[in-house]
């Protein structure tokens, strides 16, 4: 196949990636559920950042995917690499197409690491996968949920003592919830812009990978769209889902968002691979709590998604393995 | 810098707009009350209940008003905005039933029973100051959690003397042997004055399950 279609197949493939990964984005549920702003103009805002977070800061820089986990001799079996990592990526993308239908926030990590260990375990047999980084990230897996419940749950009872002490009346209640509704949108729209940075990546680094002349700029441009339209086509169900899950104000959607930011910002520095879906649905949980206002139905049907997330994605990636290795 | 100003421009025309509504729901219970003591003198003024209705209808207005200035602006921050109207069409409704009852009044055809006045005269001042404490704490409710909380036990003591004042005047009316259908207005009359104090401490339970759970939100 000339280089050209090769590089359009892998253009197309990189749309749906990413169209993939901004179906499941689910960075302004907050915003949408503490009513800050309606999902239009969340949409509109996404949409923007998504597009402005991948040109300016996706790089182009493919994302080593699977080399701590794949345990794989790629110059002794003939195994085609690209297959592998087009696999992998593909496979990601349809579990995380297939969850936000649902409306339902997983984790993309997940979906990718299942894809791994399917993969590993056909190419490879049971040593194709290396078992004890899985069990390490297990632990972390675990880790995730507890770690945002707790932390949302302390800042949600010490916001809580604050305000008690300190609003007289309705009105310092709404200064006050007018002042966290700017701090949230200011947060979460750089959150949105980093997120679709680092997205980005995975769904470019396919393509800069097959070499040609491709002007990055316009293939930036076509992944922050891709992002765009999957938070505008899928993601606003998993938006308005994830933002009904409990009461929210701007104050407690701020107590959900920053303690999950910066449990996310600890774990990349220290390169703990926690899950930002897992983090924030259990800050959800934990500021229901803390507040004492219910959840919405519907979080079980979350952790069921979030323990089948390994074996779709993994059995999604062999079926798939042989077609795109086929054809690559 | 729009959107700022746009907010607090919506803030204080709503501050305004909830000012005026409660002074006038304030301005009706006076006149109720007026009516209520000539009414108790054998000299009831219909221009009093008139005044009622006409405040009532007034209110109406502003109640349209306040909800339009509320839901005007959709990007405007919500928090409050339900709970705001609640308020709003809760004290609405302490208006309604003081013009339901001014129109009673206007039509019933009797003199008050001799034996009754004083405690309706009780009942009667009830219902002013319960309505007067109701506002109080909606006013207060916006500054001063501590004190609009106060109120609503005051208020829930006012009732307490209506519930009292009620039962005793329906004890005397249905001991009475005149004629029935006297008896049963005047009962009615009784009834129609508590369902105001009633009402007003509904009002003020929500605006003290809204101050309790407030700040804990």
């Amino acid at each position: 196949m000339a280089l050209e279609y090769i590089v359009i197949v892998f253009l197309i493939i990189s749309i749906i990636i990413s169209f993939g990964i901004g179906a499941n984005d689910e960075t302004m549920a907050p915003l949408f559920g503490s009513r800050i702003l309606n999902m239009k103009q969340i949409l509109i805002l996404a949409a923007i950042f998504a597009i402005t977070g991948a040109l300016f800061l996706g790089e182009g820089v493919a994302k080593s995917i699977g080399d701590e986990i794949l345990l794989l001799d790629y110059g002794h079996s003939g195994i085609n690499p690209n297959a592998v990592v087009m696999t992998i990526l593909i496979s990601t993308a349809i579990v995380l197409i297939l969850s936000s239908a649902l409306g339902l926030p997983i984790s993309s990590t997940h979906a990718t690491i299942g894809g791994i260990i399917g993969l590993g375990l056909l190419l490879g047999g049971i040593d194709g996968v290396n078992w004890s980084t899985i069990l390490v990230m297990s632990i972390w897996w675990l880790a995730s949920p507890i770690v945002g419940f707790t932390v949302t749950y302390g800042v949600v009872k010490l916001l809580n003592k604050q305000k008690v002490k300190s609003f007289k009346g309705f009105k310092d209640y709404e200064r006050s919830e007018n002042l966290y509704s700017y701090i949230i949108l200011i947060i979460i729209c750089v959150t949105a812009f980093s997120r679709a940075g680092n997205d980005s990546s995975n769904s470019v680094g396919i393509v800069v990978g097959v070499g040609g002349d491709i002007n990055i700029i316009w293939l930036l441009i076509i992944t922050g769209l891709g992002l765009a339209s999957g938070i505008i086509v899928l993601g606003r169900i998993v938006i308005k889902n994830l933002g009904k899950m409990t009461e929210l104000r701007p104050s407690t959607a701020f107590a959900v968002q920053v303690p999950t930011a910066a449990v996310m910002l600890i774990g990349t520095i220290q390169k703990i691979p926690l899950s930002g879906s897992h983090l924030l649905v259990s800050s959800f949980v934990g500021l229901s709590k803390a507040s004492n206002i219910p959840m919405q139905k519907g979080l079980w049907k979350i952790i069921a998604i979030w323990l089948l997330t390994f074996p779709i994605a993994a059995i999604l990636s062999i079926i798939l393995y042989f077609p795109i290795n086929f054809l690559i | 810098m729009n959107k700022l100003k746009l907010l607090k421009d919506k803030k204080s025309e709503l501050d305004e707009v909830n000012k005026e509504f409660l002074a006038e729901t304030l301005n009706g219970s006076a006149l109720l009350h007026e009516a209520l003591s000539t009414f108790i003198d054998d000299k009831l003024k219909k221009e009093s209940l008139e005044g009622v209705i006409q405040v009532e209808r007034k209110c109406d207005l502003l109640k349209e008003k306040y909800t339009q200035v509320l839901f005007k602006d959709k990007r405007a921050l919500p928090f409050l905005v339900e709970d705001r109207y609640n308020i709003l069409m809760m004290i609405d409704t302490v208006n309604d039933k003081m013009e339901f009852f001014a129109r009673f009044l206007e039509v019933y055809p009797f003199k008050l029973y001799k034996e009754i006045k004083d405690e309706f005269k009780n009942l009667s001042s009830s219902c002013a100051q319960a309505v007067e404490e109701l506002v109080n704490c909606a006013i207060l409710i916006e500054t001063d959690f501590d004190g609009a909380y106060k109120k609503t036990f005051e208020i829930e003591e006012k009732k307490r003397e209506a519930r009292t004042a009620k039962f005793n005047l329906l004890g005397k009316l249905y001991k009475m042997k005149d004629d029935p259908t006297r008896v049963y207005l005047t009962s009615k009359l009784v009834t129609y004055i508590y369902d105001i104090v009633s009402w007003v401490e509904e009002t003020s339970d929500y605006l003290r399950g809204l101050i309790i759970r407030y700040p804990s939100r």
